[in-house]
């Protein structure tokens, strides 16, 4: 075999690694974990009208995204459930606590990719706005993401 | 002359009294045995380390299924299997919503894995269940808690071989964060089995 031959085989299997390891690379690669600045994002709603809370902390935390009415004009999700329970008679007599306790959990994800690229949690036992509080403390995580990215 | 009535009737304030002690009473017995419980489980997990110690060149494992007890909960992993990081993962709906507490217990817990919201582009689905139970009235009256007790237990599966390769159950009592924590154990522990 020619010398040339030998040269053209070895550069052929030398693409054909960079490229199957490129490939398989790709496959488990870390996800690109950033929400833009002005990225819009539809809030889906959430039991308990919760997404009504949300929607308003976003505005009052001055988060810099722009919510859309509707999920085919969105970029970014944001889907989550929460819990209210009201201060039982008990709990008010005997541990006297009128404030309620709240449990949220959010996830924010990229509808394109279909990735979730942000979630966040909050518990409060004893929430002085009840479900305003746990909204806004939502939003203040999610603004303070979007800006340290 | 008339009697005077007193403002307050003794009947009312001596059961109110009563049952204050009685209340008292109960605590410090619950906080006694609680220590004691303390107490035992240490003495517990030194005689099973004991035990593990000599009792593992005599014995083989039987099965595939490895079971430890943690902290919390109960780890089941089948022949030691391993998710390489990064791999796609979608967690379906579990009843009230505590897939997204999984979701946000793996960002916490900074487990490498892509969390997907479609079920056709995931490696591995996570699924499984949750109860939470709220302190009643006679919890907060002889205990003074108000923390809820939470359990779920959750399982992994392969979606390409279907094969299940991982379940991890965990039951907290007197939860300080609720539904919070119990995803934040789930996440801990589906770390362990992630390829780094």
């Amino acid at each position: 075999m020619s010398y040339k031959a030998n040269v053209v085989n070895i550069l052929v299997l030398l693409i054909a690694a960079s490229v199957s390891t490129a490939l398989a690379g790709e496959k488990n690669a870390p996800p690109s974990q950033k929400i833009p600045k002005g990225a819009k994002v539809f809030v889906a709603p959430i039991a308990g009208g919760y997404d009504n809370y949300l929607k308003d902390a976003i505005a009052k935390k001055k988060v810099p995204v722009e919510i859309v009415a509707s999920r085919d004009q969105a970029d970014y999700e944001i889907t989550g459930t929460s819990e209210s329970q009201k201060a039982s008679t008990a709990k008010k007599v005997i541990l006297g606590n009128w404030h309620s306790r709240e449990e949220a959990s959010i996830t924010v994800s990229n509808i394109k990719s279909a990735e979730v690229v942000w979630a966040y949690s909050v518990h409060e036992e004893g929430s002085a706005h009840g479900q305003r509080s746990s909204a806004e403390s939502c939003a203040k995580h999610l603004k303070e993401v979007i800006e340290n990215q | 002359m008339p009697r005077r009535k007193p403002l307050i009737s003794q009947t009312p304030v001596a059961l109110i009294l009563c049952l204050a002690m009685g209340a008292l009473t109960a605590r410090l017995t619950a906080q006694e045995t609680n220590s004691a419980n303390t107490a035992t489980q240490d003495q517990n997990k030194a005689a099973d380390t004991g035990k593990t110690a000599s009792g593992d060149k005599a014995k083989a494992p039987a099965s595939d299924l490895k079971s430890a007890a943690t902290d919390e909960g109960q780890l089941a992993t089948v022949n030691n299997a391993k998710i390489p990081s990064y791999s796609k993962v979608y967690v379906a709906p579990i009843a009230g919503g505590f897939e997204n507490y999984i979701i946000a217990g793996l960002r916490n817990k900074k487990v490498p894995l892509t969390v997907v919201i479609d079920r056709s582009k995931a490696d591995y689905e996570i699924s499984g269940v949750s109860d939470s139970e709220k302190a009643g009235w006679a919890k907060m009256l002889f205990i003074g808690s108000q923390q809820s007790n939470e359990q779920a237990s959750i399982k992994i599966s392969d979606l390409k071989t279907g094969a299940v390769i991982f379940g991890y159950s965990v039951h907290k009592t007197n939860s300080v964060r609720g539904r919070q924590s119990a995803g934040e154990a789930c996440a801990k522990h589906i770390k362990q089995i992630v390829l780094e």
